[in-house]
Parts: structure tokens; sequence; C-alpha cells
């Protein structure tokens, strides 16, 4: 048989299964666009870049459901961007074979710069989901954007919360505190812990009682650092940990008894990712982690419109994966979805045209997925104060929200933290 | 004054301690730096893919515990006869075809196992941490004030256990001499009719045995991912260059020191700066005593 033959027939059969195009809702995309899609899906980050994957597929097939974008299918070339060389020589690939116009990514603050960089080179947009290293949008690039805050943003609403809910409930005032700050040492770890410093001294007069980076990749034993901390006495414990990091450092804390009041964390890796709640079950009890909105989230708190697509991406994901989203997913759809956004007013790939339309976009707080607003910065820089975030806290086994409390159901519990065996 | 370094009871309660968190860790050095010694001594090929045989032996804890609920303990004396195999196949089919060629391709041969090992291992399952979570997971041993993890006191015992069996094995029995024997001087003991090749292959199969339960024992302490071994492996070469190559005891000592180092490193200057102290003592030992703290002069050339 003729491949030509054997093609007709495979394509006939597709369309009679039912593959054929879907015309239920909206109006029928016709012909396709497509755009870059750079993740990390081998290697040491793979296990974020997957979900960040599957968050982008769900949006696609979300946003192709609703019309795609200026009137085609939405559809992705997909490229592994394992480290810093691999997302150069990717993104490269992507523009240069490919012929995309638009490259969106990376989850890893390793990757962002240099795929942004390639990209802006050949300028092309580049459009960023998730990577929060606060250098991405200070080098002066064009078209270059980001849909979520940068780390820096991270550090603030951290000590917000930590000054502002936790400190009252200590009954002490935010200058009494003192704070231990512990993290990995990567730019992320880095950008979160300086900007919190920061604000802590500046702002609000806290005590720092330590500060301590590490490499996550190498560290066997957290014994010591726990000892030296034990003796500074902490009121609150600020640790920005990876992975296996985080879990070493609460069950060596548990294993010494080290007692303090509480311990936040920001971000979807570490504490605030799904392995910590499976390393450790209900020993996980009380950790705070800052992230996107999680089980306990009002959906009535949001605008209608940011109802309906909140509501429509939390089912997908719960029916593509069974749980209620994960951090990489919200922030891969929410990015996504923000592109449909300035697509359906730009109506155009063209860097220029599609600039106009990401900076005039000016929409509140609740309007579309996690709650989030948007107004761009000059620099392409996507507004702390619109793109919400939300602290969760582990309770038994599940990361529930608790913090803004006009956003949750749910109520944060053991504050302070009590002996270890008591927090059920 | 930092009052982290003020003397007092208080500090005597934190220096022994310390004192046992190096002892366990070290227990945990010595368990993945005594296979790796001995084939560095034995055959002189530096396995680069030793911490991808650890990151096996800890998939094997995981999918035992996760599918039939099997016990780490119990898994560790399967574990043994396991990697034994997989250590011969991966001799035959890797290593006899390298073992006459240049430290160079032996080099990239283990290297480029290390790599396929690593991927295959995030292909087959995928990319995530994982964990073993068994009944005696995190229980503590209190001891006045110093607490014990009883993963790593047995981790400890077994490293000690394994370390004295290995060595009773080389000095008292046949194969044991014959093992030395090829290590002294190849030609030489194929010219005595010793099968050189089938000393490589017990060799190697008991290395990667000895990796394969170290894996199976660490399991339960920390993260399970498809490049878990390298967060070891680099400290096992630490070791194994310390402890003077192919000396057991040596390797154990090694691990001690490598564990004191970094435990003190991490309580008076920070976490970040273990590695640049033990690095530190690594050159040192290349520069001065080339064949290691404990090994005998003229050593390291042995059989090359």
């Amino acid at each position: 048989m003729s491949r030509v033959a054997l093609g007709i027939i495979v394509a006939t059969l597709a369309i009679l299964l039912g593959g054929g195009p879907d015309a239920v809702r909206g109006q029928a995309p016709t012909g396709e666009y497509k755009i870059g899609v750079l993740e990390p899906l081998t290697g040491n980050l793979a296990f974020e870049g997957k979900r960040h994957m599957e968050g982008l597929e769900v949006v696609r097939d979300l946003i192709n459901e609703r019309g795609g974008v200026m009137g085609k299918k939405l559809v992705f070339a997909v490229a592994d961007a394992t480290d810093p060389t691999a997302a150069a020589s990717e993104a490269n690939r992507l523009i240069t074979r490919e012929g995309v116009k638009i490259i969106t990514g990376t989850f890893s603050s390793r990757l962002c710069g240099a795929a942004s960089e390639v990209a802006a080179r050949h300028k092309v947009i580049y459009w960023e989901s998730s990577c929060v290293d606060p250098r991405f949008n200070k080098r002066d690039l064009k078209y270059v954007y980001r849909t979520e805050i940068d780390a820096t943003g991270f550090g603030w609403y951290n000590i917000e919360f930590i000054a502002k809910h936790l400190a009252p409930r200590f009954n002490l005032k935010p200058n009494q505190l003192k704070v231990a700050f512990l993290s990995e040492d990567s730019s992320y770890g880095q950008g979160v812990t300086e900007s919190a410093r920061q604000r802590a001294k500046t702002e609000f007069g806290m005590q720092e009682v330590m500060l301590e980076y590490y490499n996550w990749t190498t560290l066997n034993d957290m014994t010591p650092t726990i000892l030296k901390m034990k003796q500074l006495n902490p009121d609150v414990v600020h640790h920005i940990g990876f992975g296996n990091d985080a879990v070493l450092f609460w069950r060596q804390s548990k294993e010494q008894n080290f007692l303090f009041k509480a311990l936040v964390h920001a971000g979807a890796t570490g504490y605030g990712g799904a392995d910590f709640g499976k390393a450790l079950g209900n020993d996980a009890n009380g950790v705070f982690a800052l992230l996107e909105p999680g089980p306990g989230f009002r959906l009535e708190a949001l605008r209608p419109e940011g109802q309906q697509i909140e509501k429509a991406f939390r089912d997908a994901i719960q029916k593509r994966t069974g749980t209620y989203p994960f951090g990489a997913h919200q922030l891969a759809g929410a990015g996504l979805w923000l592109l449909k956004l300035v697509l359906d007013r730009a109506k155009t790939d063209d860097p220029e045209k599609f600039n106009a339309a990401v900076m005039s976009l000016d929409m509140p707080v609740g309007s579309m997925i996690n709650g989030w607003g948007v107004k761009f910065s000059e620099v392409g820089q996507n507004a702390n104060d619109r793109v919400q975030h939300y602290m969760l806290q582990w309770q038994n086994g599940q990361l529930v929200t608790v913090w803004p409390e006009e956003f949750t159901t749910l109520r944060a519990k053991w504050i302070p933290l009590g002996a270890w065996d008591q927090r059920k | 004054m930092d009052p982290a370094r003020r003397l007092g009871p208080a500090q005597i309660d934190v220096l022994a301690q310390l004192a046992v968190a190096t002892v366990l860790l070290g227990g945990i050095y010595a368990l993945i730096a005594v296979g790796l010694t001995l084939i560095f001594g034995i055959m002189r090929v530096v396995n680069f893919a030793h911490g991808e045989f650890l990151m096996l032996g800890m998939y094997l804890a995981f999918w035992a515990f996760a599918l039939y609920a099997v016990d780490p303990y119990v898994v560790v004396l399967l574990s043994i006869p396991v990697f034994f195999v997989v250590g011969l196949v991966t001799y035959v089919l890797v290593m006899r075809g390298v073992i006459q060629a240049s430290h160079n391709v032996q080099i990239f041969t283990t290297v480029g196992l290390s790599v396929v090992l690593q991927n295959v291992a995030l292909v087959a399952w995928a990319g995530d941490f994982r964990f073993v979570r068994p009944w005696h997971l995190s229980t503590v041993i209190r001891a006045g004030s110093t607490t014990f993890n009883l993963s790593q006191v047995v981790a400890f015992l077994i490293a000690v256990g394994l370390t004295v069996a290995l060595v009773a094995f080389m000095k008292w029995t046949h194969a044991g001499r014959v093992m030395r024997a090829t290590a002294q001087d190849r030609d030489a003991a194929t010219l005595m009719g010793i099968d050189t090749d089938r000393v490589y292959r017990l060799t190697f199969a008991i290395g990667i045995a000895a990796v394969g339960a170290a894996g199976v024992l660490v399991a339960p302490l920390y993260a399970i991912y498809p490049t878990a071994g390298l967060q070891f492996v680099l400290l096992a070469y630490v070791v194994v260059v310390l402890g003077g190559l192919g000396d057991m005891f040596g390797a154990m000592l090694g691990s001690f020191i490598v564990a004191a180092v970094e435990v003190a490193g991490s309580y008076l200057f920070g976490t970040a700066w273990k590695e640049i102290f033990y690095f530190i003592l690594f050159i040192l030992v290349l520069v001065f005593r080339p064949a290691g703290l404990f090994g005998q002069r003229g050593a390291e050339t042995l059989g090359v």
C-alpha cells in the first residue's frame, strides 16, 4: 500500500473516531498556530518540568475549546531544556527550525536567563511563566515578559505574612521576632531570602539571628546546622528548601527536638512540593509555604470571569491527574492563559503590536486563573500586587490555603507550633 | 560573642551530639566507599558509575516497599545476590572489554555507564523524589542528651560488619589471596596460573553487591531520584583516596575523617564551607601522601 493511501485511511479513521475538529464550544479554529515550549523534561529538574507540561497541555486544550488563539488551533513545539546550555540551544532550534515567534517556559531560574537571551537576539517573544530570578527583567532585553512575580515578591509576601499574621498570634510585635534565614543557594533561594531579609529588617525591625546558604545537591546531614540554630532559639525559621534538604531539615529537627514557633517557605520546591507530604505524612503538619491557591480557596472571592476559568482549569487538572492543581500546573497554566488574553487583544504575533497589547492590559486581582490580575511594568514584569499569592499550610497530608483569610474557608493551625508529637 | 560558640554544659551536649552525627554519617560514607575501594584496589579501575549502583539499590528498596510492603532490612538480604548478579552482568557486558585498556578509556566507559543508568532510571521511573517510609523511619534512640537515628545506627553497624568481613575475606580465603596477588601484579598472577578475568569478575560483582546493599540501607534516610548517586559519589572518591586505594580499613577511617570535617565545618563555619574543607584535605593528601593517609608508599602505582 502506498504511503499516501495509508495516510488517507489513518486520517479518515482518526476523524471517524472523534479526533476531528472540535466544534462543540466556541468557534471552531481553522489552521494551527505553533508556539515553542521549553521545559526541563529530563535530568534533575524534570519532576517539576513535567508538571509544567501537564498544566500547559490542559490550558492549551481549554484555549482550543474556546476558539484557539487568533482564530487558529494552538499547538506546541516542545523542547527539552535540561540545563542552561540545552535551554539556549533548544531555544535556538525552536526559532530557526520550527519557526516559532513565541516561546514559553521554563520552570527554573537556571534556565530562563539563557533561553530568553537567545529569544531576544532573534526578536522572538519570550513569555516566562515560572522562573523567578530577579535579574530576569533587569537585562534590558526586548519582548521578554514574565507573568509570575519574581523572587523578591516571594520574600515580600513571606514577611507580610510573618509580620501581619504570625506575630499577632504569637502575641509579639514584629520587632520582637527572632528570625533564622536558611536557604539553598540557587538564584531563586538567594533572591527570596535576600528580599525577605531586607524587608524584615528595614520595614519591621525583626531580629536576624542566623543566615546560612547551602548546596542542596551535596547535603547529607543537617544536624550541625540544627544544633547551631537550637542555641540561637529563633521564633521563625525562614527556610527556602529545594527537595531532599527540606525533608532532611524537618526530620532531623524532630530527631533533635528543635522547637520553634513557625517555619515559612516560598515556592513549589521543597516544602511546597507534593513530595514533602509524601515523605513525611502527618509529620509535615504545620509547615507554611507561599504558593498559588490550594484546597480551601474560595471561588466566590474571584470576579465572575475569574471564577469561570479557574473552575474549568481546576476540573481539567483534577480529571487528568486526580488531584488539586499543583503550583507547577498553576504557574504554567495561568501563564499560557494570559498569553491567550494578550493574543486575543493583539491579534498578531508582531512583537511591537504584541508589546502594545501587553502594556494595555489592566485587570484587577481575581480576574483569571489563581485569582491573579494583570498589570505589566515597562520591563515586562507583572506587578506584585496583582499576582496575588497565598500562604498554604501542611495539614494532615495536604497543603491547604490559609491566608489571606478573605480568600479561603480554612484557617492556619498550630500557631505557635507545639511539641513535635502534638501536631495532630 | 556568638552564643553558638560559648562553652558550657549546653555546649558539651552539642559536642556529644556532633560526635554522634560524625560517627553515624561516617558509617554511611564507609558503606558506600568500601565497594569502591575494593574495585579500585584490585582492578585499578575508577568506577564512575558507582553512585548509580547506589541509586539502583535505593530504587530496589523503594519498589519492594511500595509494591510489596517489604521492609528495607529484609530487602538488604535480597539485594546482595541481586546486585552480585548485576555486577557480573555489567562486568561481562561493559568492563571486560576495557579492563586492559588505558585509564582514559576506562574513565570514559564508566562515566558513560553512569549517564546511561541515570537516564534509564529517569525514563523508567520519572524524576520525582521518592521516599521509603518503613515503621522504624526516624525512630530515635535517646541516650542522655544525645539522639541516635535508628536507620543510621543500623547502617553504621552493617558498614563495620561489611568492612571486617571483606578484610577477613581478602586476608584468609584462597579467593582473597588470589585477588591480592592479581592486584599486585596482573602478569605474574597470570603466569602463576591465576585466571585474572575470573578474579576481576568476582571483584566487580562483590563491589557492586556492597554498594547495592548500601543503597537499600540509605533509602529510608534520603530522597530517591535518578541522580541521587551523585550526592554521595564525590565523597566516596575523597574517602577512598584519603584511605589509600584498596585499603578497606583506610576507607572506613577516611569516611570518619570526611564526616568529621563536614560536621565540624558545617557547625563552625556554615554548611556552604564543608566541601571547601574536605576538598582542601583531599588536595593536601594527594600532594603529601599520594598513597593515602594509611596506604603504603608506592602502592598507588601497583599493577598499573
